[in-house]
């Protein structure tokens, strides 16, 4: 220790310059490597995801993601490439601190300065030695901030304030050493000091706090202030209880609801959610026209009851799990969305559903449940999806480093996905691209998951409440009892935040399966409100679709009030939103009266009956549909291209189609007799589920009968309605 | 401490609030702008932060620019108007060697004997029946077939040393592609897609003038060209039916055969008069009607624009063009390639299929490779007439080369461990080979370069940095290539 005597004088000389220090011994403050260097290098960016944080590292330095991992940063610092990160002899000639001030060429640029607190922090703790821990050394337990509710005025602010608590019974003031996030930073900012701004707009976002392996979050709230008639929620009708909860909200926010839909947008908007498919004309008058009470009532139940429900439902489940044809091989494709059609045919309860999936035995060719075990061939593959799907956790990340935003570890992944280790395969395995084969799944009587990095053997244990474990003699058919158990939190929340957003336009919870703390539902109580009845109901899906689309909130029109126009996530007006592809092709079907004509389909098959992506279609491909071929496969994006514009515009199979001979132009052209009126009003029905208005009428009568062919006028009618954005948006 | 959720986050918000901008790549942008806060370098994040390029203009105002441009200024007012948008961010410090690339893709893995690289002096059983025929440039020689190209071998550079170890289609696809190996063993025949194509990423971060698509793929898209997390605006636009055919025209970008103006026209009229659904003006309601009416409109530039129209329209070419590309689909795919590109598309690929020839392959290529080779040699002596090579990258490749031994059936086998890929525009220096397999063609043995290698040099052409770090939906970080080093002999 030649330099030990100029160690200590700098040591001396650096106390006061520096913030942090935790253990005293021999008047003077340690730097601990936990405690004090670990925070620095997450504080500054270099263990995140793009730096040295990511998988291999960023040029041969690498760091547990987020510092999750001291051992292996310790490591990475003091021995990895030969130690000559730290230069214990003149430590301010370390690489570590001159690549960080940029003294060195370094591709993340200068990140702190010299003498700052975190190059002394530094500094010190490579002069004193760069120990792993120092002598009685306290842990860090918890992590608070001293407030989580905030009410802002627009353009507000408020300061964040982070406590980090030891084992010792100390404290540390650790805000500047947090990261911070907001869910939604165009509603409330926050930076890198923990100081909170309130945008422009009322509004609610959460921010997360992550200091080291601790996460806290805080709400944000910006309340409209110009104050509603206080009497106003007292006069609205309500019909169930997502009506007393909505209200509830939009009261503490004062925000207006919209006012009630028509009948006719009713119609439309209750047949493209309950059954993918446009009224047709004579349904659209029969319901329009009818003076029943009831009749929403019954037009619900009716749709439930229809058997385009199933094809229609099918297809969200079928986006979930459809494998790659190339992969599992047609017919194991075609058999597993069979068998998940049947499941909808048949309303099989939602909690029976994922059983039969989890547990899937027996021969692909004949069970097409048993396919999910063929796509998913190792426990790990297995468990991102299971955990995803049916739990709304996102374990994907747990599965090579701690989950930045989570509480999981590695070892819990491994531990749940000890759950498949004893799935079995026999016959055929995968053989790209035909696998054609055959391959049974079996449960075996061994089979282990281990922990990649310890190599330790894992037991299957569940990711949370392992008290409602009840151990069977199939792993799998202990887990399927947990995860359907009315006591698993997530289990019931993840399905009816998904059929929730499909039918409101917004999830409770966004993306729709990704529910943690930092990401919570926008409405707790609705969410666990309609959980409960989810469950009451016995999972059944058409009691939760029909409780939702008899509330008056689902009723709400997409005209907002002028307290409501940038709600977008309090439901307080229908949300507006391109109805997806199949739904699409199918009303383009029914209005021009032809079908598309589909490759490995019968004739007449609708969009929704399409099995697998490998049925060609520019149409679906243009208007979005999941690429099972694409790993992971991308989600559908409701998003609006100009390739969609000017394929609806100027397609040659839609033009033939609108021009057909036997389509419905040339159908009402060529009968004799008909009322011009008639006409237009079907035409109306027919695409809009609604009546012409007078001037609509006036003036698509005028064309009809103006025109040198009536079947021009009529199919230039339809290609416009076709092309209107009342037809593809619904509203 | 902007962290890579946050990045997502905003994404999701700014979808959330804003749908109407999604297709005004304001997400792109918005995406760009992250990468660097998340490398925390604040200056180059704060600049744009603001949804501004570095001319200070807003996508949404771009957007104007772009048709004011198809109206006023023709279409490369418009391109000019959406190249100076599209440079943002980090790219802007990049040089464009390249505007534009044509990818010819030649599926199934072409020869590289009977190619580019003969071995006149190997063995019967390895060299097989042709012979090494010279080439305009001394000392390069390529096969006896490729007559045509060798007569234009000063704009050719020949890369005869890119290996990898993917030997089946479908994963040498991918690879070759995306420049990224396959995260799990992909099969033979698979279409499998873990990371956006390089059309796609062309798409994204060049992009075309308002209303035309990007990245067109004609007559299909091959295997791995596919966006990935880049979405389905950046998917390439197919263009499937035969441009050799009299009825020939763009899909979906002209008016659908035997509707007249007249009737378009009217069609415009009546929707108008139909459309009725009430918009909701205030942006932050997000009414999805607002960019449906923006694309319609602009739609409706691209069917007007005499100018748009003229790009897509093969037939206005005249004959003896039309018969130097070859009267057949490969052919004039190519011209309306070149058309497309000079209408602002900066990216084109032409899939070729049919290279895989396990057997007989000698009578295969005496029939398939000289109206291909005239094919590429015409597109790249019209674009030089055009003025247009030395900003147009050709590049013509597929996803390996082939075994040296000669097989029991006439052909040759699948081999990853040498190919041949042609260079030729865009600044790359031509009259030139680079690298070299051994004295029999087994494997790359001088300047050994991989498929990143190769994706690599496109992007860096194209004043894309392929080193940058794009982020998936759910946040994660990824690069757009693990190895950014292009191959410099191919810069200009």
């Amino acid at each position: 220790m030649p330099n030990l005597l100029r160690t200590c004088v700098k040591l001396i000389l650096g106390i006061s310059l520096c913030a942090a220090g935790s253990a005293v011994a021999d008047g003077v403050d340690r730097v601990s490597f936990e405690l004090d260097v670990q925070p620095v290098l997450s504080a500054h960016g270099c263990n995140s995801g793009p730096c040295h944080g990511k998988q291999r590292g960023q040029n041969g330095f690498q760091l547990s993601l987020l510092g999750f991992d001291s051992d292996f940063d310790f490591a990475a610092l003091t021995q990895d490439a030969r130690g000559r990160r730290l230069f214990p002899s003149s430590p301010e000639q370390s690489l570590l601190l001159r690549k960080a001030i940029g003294a060195e060429p370094h591709g993340g640029g200068r990140r702190f300065e010299i003498d700052s607190p975190a190059y002394l922090t530094l500094l010190r703790w490579i002069e004193q030695g760069a120990a792993r821990s120092l002598a009685n050394e306290p842990t860090l337990e918890v992590v608070t901030l001293e407030a989580t509710n905030f009410s802002l005025q627009p353009n507000g602010g408020a300061g964040l304030k982070t406590v980090a608590s030891y084992s010792d019974g100390s404290k540390r003031d650790v805000t500047a050493m947090t990261t911070y996030l907001s869910n939604d930073d165009a509603v409330v900012s926050v930076n890198a000091d923990g100081q909170v701004t309130a945008g422009e707009l009322p509004g609610e976002s959460t921010i997360m706090a992550r200091y080291m392996n601790h996460i806290c979050v805080a709400n944000v709230v910006i309340p409209r202030q110009d104050p509603l008639d206080p009497n106003l929620f007292d006069q609205l009708p309500r019909d169930n209880y997502i009506d007393d909860l909505v209200y509830e909200k939009l009261q503490k926010q004062n925000i207006e609801p919209s006012e009630a839909i028509s009948e006719s947008t009713y119609l439309r908007r209750v047949h493209q959610d309950l059954i993918g498919r446009l009224p047709s004309a004579a349904e659209a008058k029969q319901f329009l026209d009818s003076d029943a009470p009831d009749k929403r009532e019954r037009l619900v139940d009716s749709l439930l009851n229809r058997r385009e429900y199933a094809d229609h439902w099918s297809g969200y489940w079928a986006d979930l799990l459809r494998p790659n044809p190339y992969r599992v091989g047609i017919k194991a494709v075609l058999n597993y969305d069979n068998w998940i059609r049947q499941q909808f045919r048949e309303n099989v309860s939602y909690d029976q559903f994922v059983r039969q999936l989890v547990t899937a035995k027996g021969s692909t060719w004949h069970n097409g449940a048993a396919t999910l075990f063929r796509d998913r061939r190792s426990p790990d593959e297995i468990t991102t999806m299971v955990s995803q799907l049916f739990l709304g956790i996102r374990l994907e990340c747990a599965k090579c480093h701690h989950h930045p935003f989570e509480r999981y570890s590695q070892n819990d992944f491994y531990q749940f996905a000890a759950y498949f280790a004893r799935v079995g395969r026999k016959g055929t395995g995968l053989s790209p691209p035909i696998s054609g084969g055959e391959e049974i799944v079996l449960t075996t009587d061994s089979g282990t998951v281990k922990h990649p990095l310890t190599g330790q053997v894992l037991n299957p244990t569940p990711l949370y409440q392992a008290s409602h474990m009840v151990d069977e003699a199939d792993p799998r058919q202990s887990l399927a009892n947990w995860l359907t158990s009315t006591e698993n939190e997530f289990f019931a929340k993840v399905q009816v935040n998904r059929l929730w957003s499909t039918l409101m336009g917004r999830g409770l919870v966004e993306p729709v399966d990704d529910l943690r703390s930092t990401n919570p539902a926008t409405n707790p109580q609705l969410m666990d409100a309609l959980a409960q009845d989810f469950k009451d109901s016995g999972f059944n899906q058409k009691h939760l679709l029909r409780t939702i689309v008899l509330s008056r909130v689902y009723a709400h029109s997409s005209i907002p009030t002028p307290s409501n126009v940038t709600d977008r996530v309090n439901y307080s007006r229908h949300y507006r939103h391109r109805v997806r592809a199949e739904l699409l092709l199918d009303a383009i079907a029914d209005v021009t009266e032809t079908s598309a004509n589909m490759q490995a389909m019968p004739p007449e098959s609708r969009a929704n009956q399409v099995w697998t992506t490998r049925v060609d279609s520019i149409f679906l491909d243009t208007f979005g549909r999941p690429n099972e071929n694409q790993d992971p496969p991308c989600e559908r994006t409701p998003d609006s291209t100009m390739t969609q514009s000017l394929h609806l515009m100027n397609s040659r199979e839609l033009d033939k189609r609108i021009r057909s001979d036997e389509g419905r132009a040339a159908r009402l052209a060529n009968k004799e007799g008909a009322l011009t009126s008639n006409i237009t009003d079907e035409l109306y029905l027919a695409a809009f589920s609604r009546y012409p208005d007078d001037q609509e009428r006036s003036y698509a009568n005028g064309l009809i009968e103006q025109s040198d062919s009536k079947r021009t006028a009529i199919e230039d009618l339809i290609w416009a309605m076709i092309n209107a954005p009342e037809f593809s948006i619904q509203d | 401490m902007n962290d890579l959720s946050t990045d997502q986050r905003r994404i999701q918000s700014i979808q959330a609030t804003r749908p109407w901008n999604r297709q005004a790549n304001m997400n792109d942008t918005t995406r760009k702008s992250f990468a660097p806060a998340a490398f925390g370098t604040p200056n180059s994040s704060r600049r744009i932060r603001a949804n501004r390029n570095c001319q200070g203009i807003t996508r949404r105002d771009s957007i104007t620019l772009g048709l004011g441009g198809l109206i006023s200024g023709g279409l490369s007012g418009a391109l000019q108007a959406t190249t100076a948008s599209a440079a943002s961010g980090k790219l802007a410090s990049l040089p464009r060697e390249a505007d534009a690339c044509i990818l010819i893709w030649m599926d199934g893995g072409p020869s590289h004997y009977e190619t580019f690289d003969p071995k006149p002096d190997a063995p019967a059983e390895i060299r097989g029946e042709f012979s090494a025929i010279s080439t305009q440039t001394p000392g390069m020689h390529f096969s006896q077939l490729m007559t045509k190209l060798a007569a234009i071998s000063d704009d050719l550079a020949i890369v005869r040393s890119i290996r990898h170890d993917q030997g089946n289609h479908g994963a040498g696809n991918h690879y070759m592609m995306t420049g990224a190996p396959p995260r799990i063993p992909v099969g033979c025949g698979a279409f499998v897609s873990f990371h956006p194509s390089l059309g796609s990423v062309i798409s994204k971060e060049v992009g075309a003038p308002e209303g035309i698509p990007a990245y067109f793929s004609m007559p299909n898209m091959s295997r791995s060209g596919g966006p990935n997390f880049l979405g389905a605006r950046h998917a390439p636009f197919v263009v499937p039916d035969d441009p050799n055919s009299s009825s020939f025209r763009v899909r979906d970008v002209t008016l659908p055969n035997g509707l007249s103006e007249g009737r378009f026209d009217s069609r415009q009229a009546i929707r108008s008069e139909v459309d009725r659904m009430l918009r909701i003006t205030n942006e932050a309601a997000g009414d999805p009607a607002l960019a449906a009416d923006e694309f319609f409109s602009q739609g409706l530039q691209l069917i007007s624009s005499a100018e748009a129209q003229a790009a897509f329209d093969l037939h206005s070419e005249p004959g003896p063009v039309r018969n130097a590309y070859g009267r057949h689909p490969l052919g004039q795919r190519a011209l309306l390639a070149r058309r497309l590109v000079s209408a602002g598309v900066p990216f084109v690929t032409l899939y070729h299929g049919g290279w895989d020839h396990h057997t007989d392959l000698f009578n295969a290529f005496e029939s398939k490779v000289p109206p291909f080779e005239a094919t590429i040699a015409a597109l790249i002596e019209d674009l030089k007439q055009q003025g247009m090579l030395e900003r147009t990258l050709v590049i013509a490749l597929g996803e390996f080369g082939r075994t040296p031994k000669i097989n029991d059936r006439g052909g040759r086998d699948h081999w990853s461990n040498a190919m041949s890929v042609m260079f030729a525009g865009g600044g790359t220096p031509g009259g030139q080979v680079i690298g070299a397999t051994d004295r029999q063609g087994y494997a790359a043995i001088e300047r050994v370069l991989s498929p990143e290698n190769f994706v690599s040099t496109v992007y860096r052409k194209l004043g894309i940095d392929p080193g940058q770090m794009m982020y998936t939906p759910d946040g994660r970080p990824v690069h757009l290539v693990s190895d950014a080093n292009p191959i410099n002999e191919l810069m200009s």
